[in-house]
């Protein structure tokens, strides 16, 4: 290890001196460096930082005191002598005020030159000392403070909302998503929150400072914070452990969970209209069985046997509205399994049509397909496009009044295959169309009094044709018919 | 029998109706149906029948509600039993036995009747009311 030499700056305009010097204190292992005038001993020792610097008063260009001055200036930890034959009290004075540590007359024994050196460095020393540990201090300061900084940024960042309250249920700390969420306007530091806060929440926080001691257990409630379901949210309280393991206070962090009770309350609506709509053939054909078996109604054999038949239609009805809701299950989950291929809109159509041929003559209705495309094809799984319009066509023909018309006509547009199926049926009501693709839906009225159906149809339609990213219009009057266009897109592309 | 008391019906599912219409002639009633709530409404004007059982959801989830309540507001329909035919708690959720006098104050009924109708039990209910009118 090369032991540290202390760099010192003799400034001084008699060259004698400054050698003499030099050799001095070389020999004692200090690194000199000479200037021979105040510019350049301005110039060097503002260059570089000296450890030490003696500076003659009197030189003829700029004299020591200004040399001082600039070093001091520069590095105000380079310990400065000024040197000088002509001592007077004032310049000591003046000197000492700009920053000397000492003042050597001239002319000096060597030893004095040395002592004082050695006292000058030690001093340096504290200096850079004193300097380093400021330094480490300010930039801890610095650092704890962005630390802080940064914590904050990220709590009031995070979405759930955050609320530290301390033993004495004054709030502690909050982020802007607190507010929000307890439907509070503002919250202010050290006020007593407790007593604003939901009841259910304070019952949370209560739990856990009713013990004194901190245990590590957590208490959650889900919680209407606003009626008619606009604000749901889930507040879990957690206490907050002081270094030492006692209860410091409680932390509460609430999470909005609206779009969740939404989902929830849906599906249990489903489930509910599930279970009716499955519910009343059973309670049908129970009924019947019931009316053959009991002895004391009597009933003809004619009758008997429409009944039978009547159980037969409601069951049939059944066990298509469950493999209905089988068939939503599985598109739902995503588990359809589709041959994609080259279909043709037209030859589905026409295949469909014949199959309603029976219906169609039986109500007298005329059917009409143009096809304004020669190629009237997409690529889709043959057995959902042919679901899609037996459906639509069905519904056309179901809907339709006695020596109605169904007008179908295809055509192509730059992305899509619009295929439009107009009825002289009973039409929709305004409130009714909005109603049209959920699950269950029929237009009940003393109109579609007789028409069975399983209200899954146009549900399932939407379904398949959302997952091809086409979609479906409908126009409607009351009364008087509905169209339907539907669009599926040319290309594929998204299945 | 002339005097054999007249029973509305109203039940937009058709074979349920017929069947229920069945039961409670077989128990010496008339029977008047209907199989909407409109239906059921100029069934009531025309026949006045002594009680009506009125089907819960119809074209609307509350149509059986709401028609009770035209019935009970009738000068006529107001002197005589009404009843809605549901599997109630189940599907509506509402507890009739357990609701508020405000819940009752709107909901006009004088009983909810479960469905599938037991037939001993709701002739029954039926002759307790006339028997009640009568004293």
């Amino acid at each position: 290890m090369i032991e540290y030499k202390p760099k010192v700056l003799v400034v001084d305009d008699e060259r004698a001196l400054r050698t003499g010097v030099k050799r001095l204190l070389e020999m004692e292992d200090y690194e000199v460096t000479e200037a021979e005038n105040g510019t350049e001993g301005i110039k060097l020792g503002t260059e570089t930082e000296f450890d030490l610097a003696v500076i003659d008063l009197k030189m003829p260009d700029v004299d020591g005191i200004e040399v001082l001055k600039q070093i001091k200036k520069k590095f105000p930890h380079t310990v400065c002598y000024i040197a000088t034959a002509y001592a007077s009290y004032e310049t000591a004075v003046e000197a000492t005020r700009l920053g000397a540590t000492g003042y050597i007359p001239k002319p000096f024994p060597p030893e004095e030159l040395i002592q004082n050196l050695k006292e000058g460095y030690q001093t340096r020393l504290l200096y850079v000392e004193a300097d380093k540990w400021r330094k480490e201090r300010e930039e801890r300061l610095l650092e704890v403070a962005f630390e802080k900084t940064r914590l904050n940024t990220i709590i009031n960042s995070i979405s759930d909302g955050v609320l530290v309250i301390n033993k004495a249920g004054e709030a502690v700390l909050y982020n802007p998503a607190a507010l929000k969420l307890l439907d509070l306007i503002s919250i202010h530091i050290e006020e007593k929150i407790i007593g604003r806060l939901h009841p259910e929440i304070v019952g949370l926080i209560n739990k856990i400072l009713s013990k004194e001691e901190y245990q590590p257990s957590s208490y959650s409630s889900q919680i209407e914070m606003k009626l008619q379901g606009e604000l749901f949210v889930e507040a879990t309280a957690s206490p907050v452990p002081h270094p030492d393991n006692s209860l410091a206070g409680v932390v509460v962090v609430i999470r909005n969970i609206t779009a969740l009770k939404k989902i929830e309350q849906l599906k249990s609506q489903f489930v509910s209209m599930v279970s009716h709509e499955l519910k009343a053939p059973i309670a049908a054909v129970y009924g019947f069985l019931n009316l053959i078996t009991d002895d004391k109604i009597k009933i003809s054999n004619e009758q008997q046997k429409d009944y039978i038949l009547r159980s037969q239609l409601r069951l049939d009805g059944l066990l298509k509205m469950v493999n209905d809701l089988l068939d939503i299950s599985r598109m739902e989950m995503k588990t359809v399994r589709r041959e994609i291929k080259q279909v043709c809109v037209e030859e589905i159509i026409k295949s469909v049509i014949e199959l309603f041929q029976v219906e169609i003559n039986k109500k007298g209705i005329s059917v009409s397909l143009n096809c304004e495309s020669d190629a009237a094809c997409i690529k889709a799984d043959y057995d959902e496009i042919n679901r899609l319009f037996t459906n639509f066509i069905s519904n056309a023909i179901k809907y339709n009044k006695e020596n109605g018309s169904v007008s179908i006509s295809i055509s192509k547009s730059e992305d899509y295959l619009i295929t439009e199926i107009k009825d002289t049926g009973i039409g929709l009501k305004p409130e009714e169309k909005k109603k049209l693709f959920s699950e269950f839906f029929r237009a009940k009225n003393e109109l579609t009094k007789s028409i069975s159906g399983t209200g899954l149809g146009l549900s399932i339609v939407k379904r398949i044709v959302d997952s091809y990213s086409g979609k479906i219009e409908v126009e409607s009057e009351f009364g008087s018919g509905t169209t339907f266009r539907i669009f599926l897109p040319s290309s594929l592309k998204s299945v | 029998m002339t005097d054999k008391k007249k029973i509305l019906l109203v039940d937009d599912d058709l074979d349920l109706l017929e069947q229920n219409k069945i039961l409670i002639e077989s128990k010496g009633y008339e029977v008047i149906t209907a199989n909407s709530s409109k239906e059921g409404w100029e069934q009531f004007r025309k026949s006045k029948p002594d009680a009506a059982v009125v089907d819960l959801i119809m074209e609307e989830h509350d149509s059986g509600f709401i028609l009770c309540y035209r019935i009970k507001r009738d000068e006529h329909g107001k002197h005589i039993p009404v009843f809605i035919l549901t599997s109630a708690t189940y599907e509506t959720g509402f507890k009739f036995s357990a609701s508020t006098s405000e819940e009752k104050e709107w909901i006009k009924a004088d009983a909810i009747i479960n469905k599938p109708v037991v037939l001993d039990e709701f002739v029954q209910k039926l002759e307790s009311f006339f028997e009640l009118k009568e004293k």
